[in-house]
């Protein structure tokens, strides 16, 4: 800590470092670790849950939903890859040595 | 009189104080109204290049502004999960600059903002497919067979795999930088997604990639107090222009992650995390098994001895494991993970050490 540092600063240094260290320790722990997971699935669980309520509901109406969205989105982006794919191995074909020379 | 209470006292030093904190005071003000609003945000990334290759999101950039006097020229691979501006975060305070400023030819290969069209991008698409070709094109542009090729954190993994993997690699110089390759010492980063707790499609999006926003957040765990005390110093140092043009830097691009794509998190997760596949010495890639021992060329092992993003403990093995074991060199460097883009310690022990490696290890000018 460099010592032309004001009082105030010193103090909230320190401040942070004796609060800091325990909440640093506790969330590197197995148990916070595994806190997360839990919450990080239940959450997935209830929003998938709810996902498909609203996507049968929007169905019954006829109405598209967000995930028939996101797959032809991912649709979409396949294709687009593809693409891609085949434009840089057309552009390819008249370079020379530029594919991989895997051991 | 003890002559400290004497300058105390004196009133000419005491008007000198005066005048300076009132100074000061005025200047924090102003600062601390941009600071809020937003505005005279530093520029970010700007040192002068040319973009000499592109395919999909992965750019490759020439850094323009030396007389590049040595060769062969060195290539930066940047990882996976951050932005590639913190090594060249701002005028005189960069890498790139220092480095092209040193009369080197400086690339960087930038992976891009990943989105569903890279969902299924997997190791071998970095290693095996974009790698050979923006290096083809550094070696075509630079008219140089050999390149000395850096990686920075997870991008020192991408670029050991290439020299490992490639019959013609032509890497005459590996410089790994904060490169993890003992993964059960990597702490609390990947803790989560070990065996039995988080699945990596737990954390892939609609996107089909890791959001920026969970790879935030890992950081942030790391130290999530240590905010407050960053403030507090900023307040201290707000009158301070260069200070606040600094913070301002670090803090957008601490917040600016970028998403994983999540075919190779997958990979990442089940070969390097919970195999701990790196510390056997090779990783399947392919159809092949890769062997990191058969990495041609100098081995410079760089880490940072306060990194709590790649703990030295992760990055240590590279000596035991990358390269010829004649040719692997460390270099133990002050500071943490952004050493190896920004702050004092960063100009001072850092970007002249590198420097002179790579210079060391280049061809002379005729």
């Amino acid at each position: 800590m460099p010592a032309n540092q004001p009082l105030w600063l010193r103090a909230v240094l320190r401040l942070e470092r004796a609060v800091g260290e325990p909440i640093e320790s506790a969330v590197h722990s197995d148990t916070y670790f595994d806190l997360v997971s839990t919450t990080t699935r239940v959450r997935r669980k209830l929003s998938g849950t709810a996902e498909g309520v609203s996507r049968r509901c929007l169905h019954l109406l006829n109405l598209p939903a967000g995930s028939d969205i996101r797959n032809m989105r991912q649709q979409l982006a396949r294709m687009e890859r593809r693409l891609n794919q085949l434009s840089h191995d057309v552009s390819e074909l008249d370079e020379d040595g530029s594919g991989p020379d895997v051991r | 009189m003890n002559p400290k209470i004497a300058s105390t006292l004196n009133p000419a030093d005491l008007l000198t104080r005066v005048n300076r904190d009132v100074e000061r005071s005025i200047l924090r003000a102003r600062n601390g109204i941009r600071y809020v609003r937003g505005t005279h945000r530093p520029a970010l990334g700007v040192t002068p290049k040319d973009v000499v290759w592109k395919r999909d999101k992965a750019e490759l950039w020439r850094y323009k502004g030396g007389d590049r006097r040595y060769g062969p020229p060195v290539v930066i691979v940047h990882s996976l999960v951050s932005r590639s501006y913190i090594l060249d975060l701002r005028p005189g305070n960069s890498t790139v600059e220092y480095l092209t400023r040193a009369g080197l030819d400086v690339f960087m290969l930038d992976w891009g903002v990943a989105d569903e069209l890279d969902a299924d991008n997997d190791l071998e698409r970095y290693v095996d497919w974009y790698l050979p070709r923006a290096l083809h094109a550094a070696r075509t542009a630079s008219g140089h067979e050999e390149v000395t090729l850096a990686g920075y954190c997870l991008g020192g993994v991408m670029a050991a795999l290439y020299a490992a993997g490639h019959d013609h690699a032509n890497v005459r110089n590996l410089i790994l930088m904060a490169t993890p390759v003992d993964y059960s010492e990597m702490g609390a980063m990947v803790a989560l997604l070990r065996e039995g707790r988080l699945d990596p499609d737990e954390l892939i999006d609609e996107t089909g990639n890791v959001p920026a926003d969970a790879l935030y957040s890992g950081f942030y765990m790391l130290a999530p107090t240590v905010e407050v005390a960053q403030k507090a110093t900023l307040l201290e140092n707000l009158w301070n222009d260069e200070f606040v043009e600094g913070f301002q830097a670090m803090a957008t691009w601490s917040r600016d992650h970028v998403p994983f794509p999540g075919a190779a998190f997958r990979q990442l997760v089940e070969l390097l995390v919970r195999q701990n596949i790196l510390m056997t010495g090779s990783m399947p890639l392919g159809s092949r098994q890769v062997d990191l021992a058969a990495v041609q060329g100098n081995v410079l092992n760089a880490m940072a001895e306060r990194d709590n993003v790649v703990p030295p403990p992760a990055v240590e093995p590279v000596m035991q494991l990358v390269g010829d074991p004649a040719r692997r060199e460390e270099l133990r460097l002050p500071g943490g993970h952004v050493t190896f883009g920004t702050g004092k310690s960063a100009f001072k022990h850092t970007m002249p050490k590198l420097t002179s490696w790579i210079i060391d290890h280049s061809d002379t000018p005729s």
